[in-house]
């Protein structure tokens, strides 16, 4: 089963935390279910590093964080995308896909 | 961006409490979600706990990241192991005394010593751009200052000063002051301005000008009340009257000289003013904005020259040497105390090298905790961290106890009173001190922490565990840093005892020095005759005769009088001809020091008088003129030849009035026992024919210590004239005593230091010793039980601390001999490679290193070997 897992590549989950919260406000959990969910539970994220990267964010400010109440009526702290955080997202998006193009145009021609 | 990230990690540490919470919270939150979705996807909440965790990782980790990239990390790890590293402190209270007292002297003898080369040598001099200021290094006389002030042009000015003794009257006893007799040029050099009034003007610097004073603000405070009115007003000086013009600043003092009241050259001597060779004033020189020395040297050089040429009977041997003012005020004390600061370094390093011995015991004694925190997942880095915490406060705590130390240690230090020392009233302990300690101390708990943390860090610590679990007695820390350790101490001590050695030995020899005469139970006071009321020579004799008749009436004491008193630091200089010689060429006659003499001198100093016949009472103005001689001036004016009977007089007399030589007096060390003595002549006060030698040195000896004597030698002087100040009142004893005081400090600071360095090094070795005695109880247990006598059991644990301490003094030989050649200007009569002493302090401390080793030795002798074997 644990093959079915990819982990992460370094410095990626920054990008993907940042792109999960460009959709909405969501706390700790909801990340990492969402990054799970959306990739089709091929990305693993390690859940205890999580939070590290979030601090980290919101340190940057690229993010913040507020408490409020969560699905289940627990109290839970949200973090949401700043305006900072979506210019870097937007920067981080586009290098990625250069990236990626430029990884996978090698892998297919050479 | 930069300052979001500053403000948020500000804001982290402010609401630190607060954080920890949330951040408890919101993991918490995610654990039981995550616990949730399990149970719901049909778990048992036991199972669905554990997995949630499982997957999440280490709960403290998590957290100790979070503080990380928060920014909070570092301040806030630094605050749990302080709260920590003070709590296990308290917890080992003998540990602590000893590593701070260890560090305290340390650090404390190295900030009281740095505390003065702060005070002497760094401090700038109290004027404006001082890096102009030069000095020159011989003495000139006012027309030759003016000449060379004209003829030169690299000096924005130039001023002289000549301190002399004048009365000031006027205002209940008489007191001697200290005149400054300036040119109008020094105080524009110095660049300094009267606090009040104005300064002396170049026009009334001149042959007739004004009689003025400026005030020094000591005086004027004491003296005068701090009256605010004072300039108009006329002040008693010698028997004349003085207007001040200005009172000086409270924190001004001359560069070199101490003075009470500035007066102009010309006012205050007008005699000596235009007398091109009496050389008597100290010069300073401010050069012009970006002149270089050496261009102002050569123009001084080529105004000597023209004054060699036009003024030969005077001028012939000028060679004026500037240097920079600072060098020429500190030159003399600045090798002494760069050794004593280099000494007292070395102290510290040993007592570093005690501290570092320390810290490493006590990491051993602690291995088990630390290593249960290390198999707990404490990281290394963090142990260091933590242990170089603990290094660092224990230093800091030291430095501030050394700190206290110091204090106690200048003080100390100003009541030994050394005569470069004298001019300062207090050595104060300014920012420069206490960055000195807090970089000091810092360094020294980083550094001497770090080496021991990091050697006994995980990596020996599991070497330390296996050791410790089955406690074989093999080879159980025999750490190589700790016999470095050791080996250095020893060394090092072994350098400061050599040091200490050689000066002690230089003072002996300077303390055996025969000073040609007996100090013992000689009084001794200076009077000056006011010119005004003793202008001719028959009055002063007068005065002379009738004072001396007076003091010898008294029973029990003998009293004499001479100008200038042996080792006080003055005396006149003539040059000599001698009858029947060809005379030398103008300027080049030899020079001997010449002193006028009243009463039985030789006989109440004990100078004993090698041939000839000493003065008598008929040897008296209207006789024949005759003079004593020393034996130096036998030797060398004289060699070969019987000297009684020779006429000698000052030379370019004219017509000669020849003073036969009628006797030779033994030497006497007049400049300073490690001095060579110079031609000298006595004559009688009565054939004098100089009248301005107005001032005299009573000399009286008393059988025993006259109670009163001073006060009823005083009574008798103002009963004659109660005008005329008496002051330089001290014994001969103490003349010499202050006239060594220089050696003596240096002897009494390095002794001490080598002897804190002997100690520090023997409890470094005794330390080393009773650990490992310690440590090897089961062993040695096992060797007594086997029939192991006394002899061999203190073999085995002496052996390595014998082994490394003679390493140490091996070492410290070399580097003594290496070393001790920077003292040479320290030591009198002494080589600073003296085999005797070297051998000596070798020996001394390998006898301290061995009772060092002993002492714990003795100790496993006492071990029984059910005892070792049961601690098992």
């Amino acid at each position: 089963m644990p093959s079915r897992f990819i982990d992460l590549p370094q410095g990626t989950l920054d990008l993907l935390i940042l792109r999960t919260l460009s959709l909405e406000p969501l706390h700790g959990w909801a990340v990492s279910e969402r990054i799970q969910q959306i990739s089709s539970d091929v990305l693993r994220v390690q859940q205890g590093s999580l939070y590290p990267a979030l601090h980290r964010l919101e340190r940057r400010g690229w993010i913040k964080a507020r408490w409020g109440t969560s699905e289940n009526n627990r109290k839970a702290k949200f973090y949401e995308l700043t305006k900072a955080g979506r210019r870097e997202l937007e920067i981080e998006q586009d290098a990625w896909q250069k990236l990626t193009a430029a990884v996978s145009q090698i892998l297919e021609t050479a | 961006m930069l300052l979001h990230d500053l403000l948020f990690r500000l804001r982290s540490l402010m609401r630190r409490p607060a954080a920890e919470n949330e951040l408890d919270d919101e993991l918490r939150f995610h654990l039981e979600r995550q616990t949730d979705k399990y149970v719901r996807s049909g778990m048992s909440e036991p199972e669905a706990l554990r997995r949630a965790r499982l997957e999440f990782g280490g709960l403290d980790q998590v957290k100790d990241e979070c503080r990380e990239a928060r920014g909070v990390s570092f301040v806030e790890t630094l605050m749990q192991d302080l709260h920590y590293t003070s709590r296990t402190l308290l917890h080992a209270p003998a540990f602590t005394a000893c590593a701070v007292l260890t560090l305290a002297l340390g650090i404390g003898a190295n900030t009281a010593i740095f505390s003065v080369v702060n005070r002497v040598l760094l401090n700038p001099l109290p004027y404006p751009n001082p890096q102009e200021l030069l000095a020159a290094r011989q003495n000139e006389s006012l027309p030759n200052l003016k000449d060379m002030q004209r003829q030169t042009h690299s000096f924005a000015s130039s001023g002289g000063v000549n301190i002399a003794p004048m009365d000031f009257t006027g205002n209940g006893e008489p007191v001697r002051v200290h005149a400054a007799w300036v040119d109008a040029g020094l105080l524009v050099t110095l660049g300094v301005q009267p606090m009040l009034g104005r300064w002396i003007s170049a026009d009334e610097d001149v042959k007739g000008g004004a009689r003025n004073v400026v005030l020094s603000y000591p005086f004027w405070r004491d003296f005068l009340g701090g009256d605010p009115h004072v300039l108009g007003r006329g002040i008693r000086l010698s028997d004349k009257t003085y207007t001040v013009i200005g009172v000086m600043p409270r924190n001004f003092t001359l560069p070199k000289e101490l003075a009470d009241v500035f007066i102009s050259l010309w006012a205050g001597y007008p005699e000596a003013a235009p007398e091109r060779g009496v050389h008597f004033m100290h010069t300073y020189w401010r050069l012009k904005p970006g002149v270089p020395l050496g261009q102002a040297q050569t123009e001084i050089a080529q105004a000597d020259h023209r004054l060699a040429e036009e003024f030969p009977d005077t001028e012939r041997e000028r060679g004026t040497v500037l240097m920079p003012l600072h060098e020429w005020l500190v030159g003399d004390v600045r090798p002494a105390l760069l050794i004593l600061f280099g000494a007292v370094g070395l102290v510290l390093l040993i007592a570093c090298a005690n501290f570092a011995m320390l810290l490493m015991a006590r990491a051993l004694t602690r291995q088990r905790e630390l290593m249960i925190r290390a198999s707990l997942g404490a990281r290394n880095g963090r142990l260091i961290r933590q242990r170089l915490t603990e290094s660092t406060l224990l230093a800091l705590v030291g430095g501030a106890a050394g700190l206290m130390a110091a204090k106690a240690g200048t003080t100390l230090l100003l009541a030994l009173k050394p005569a470069e020392l004298r001019r300062l009233d207090a050595i104060p302990m300014d920012a420069r001190v206490f960055l000195f300690v807090f970089a000091i101390s810092l360094l020294t708990g980083l550094l001497f922490g770090l080496l021991p943390a990091w050697s006994a860090s995980r990596g020996d610590m599991a070497e330390a565990l296996r050791e410790n679990a089955r406690t074989t007695a093999t080879g159980v820390s025999r750490s190589p840093f700790r016999s470095l350790l050791v080996t250095a101490e020893l060394a090092l001590a072994l350098i400061l005892l050599a040091g200490a050695g050689l000066l002690i030995k230089g003072f002996l020899h300077l303390r055996s020095v025969d000073p040609g005469f007996n100090p013992a139970n000689v009084i001794t006071m200076y009077l000056q005759l006011p010119g005004t009321r003793y202008p001719q020579i028959p009055l002063q004799t007068n005065f002379r005769r009738e004072l001396l008749a007076r003091i010898n009436s008294f029973p029990g004491v003998e009293a004499a009088m001479i100008t200038d008193l042996p080792l006080a630091g003055n005396y006149v200089d003539h040059r000599v001809a001698i009858d029947g010689q060809p005379a030398p060429a103008v300027g080049a006659e030899p020079e001997v020091q010449t002193l006028s003499v009243m009463g039985n001198y030789f006989g109440v100093m004990q100078i004993a008088l090698r041939t000839g016949r000493d003065f008598s009472a008929m040897d008296r103005e209207g006789e024949p003129r005759v003079a004593i001689v020393n034996q130096a001036f036998v030797q060398q004016l004289l060699p070969g030849q019987d000297p009684i009977g020779i006429r000698i007089d000052w030379a370019r007399s004219n017509p000669h009035e020849w003073m036969t030589i009628i006797g030779v007096a033994g030497d006497v060390k007049h400049s300073g026992l490690n001095q060579p003595v110079d031609p000298a002549v006595y004559a009688p006060f009565s054939q004098n024919d100089e009248a301005w030698r107005k001032w005299m040195t009573l000399v009286i000896r008393t059988r025993v210590p006259v109670a009163g004597l001073v006060e009823d030698v005083k009574k008798q002087v103002w009963s004659l004239d109660s005008q005329i100040p008496v002051s330089g009142i001290q014994s001969m004893d103490d003349l010499l005593a202050v006239s060594v005081a220089q050696q003596r400090f240096n002897v009494l600071l390095l002794a001490s230091f080598a002897a804190l360095a002997v100690a520090l090094a023997g409890v470094g070795i005794y330390g080393m010793v009773a650990y490992r005695v310690n440590e090897r109880t089961h062993e040695i247990g096992v060797y007594i039980a086997l029939g192991a006598q006394q002899r061999d059991v203190l073999r085995l644990v002496m052996k390595d601390g014998v082994k490394l301490g003679l390493l140490g003094i091996v070492l410290g030989l070399a580097g003594a001999i290496a070393l001790t050649r920077a003292m040479v200007s320290l030591l009198f009569e002494v080589n600073p490679t003296d085999p005797a002493t070297l051998i000596g302090v070798a020996l001394l401390l390998a006898a301290v290193a061995m009772l060092a080793c002993y002492i714990p030795a003795r100790r496993a002798l006492s071990i029984h070997p059910m005892t070792a074997l049961r601690r098992e």
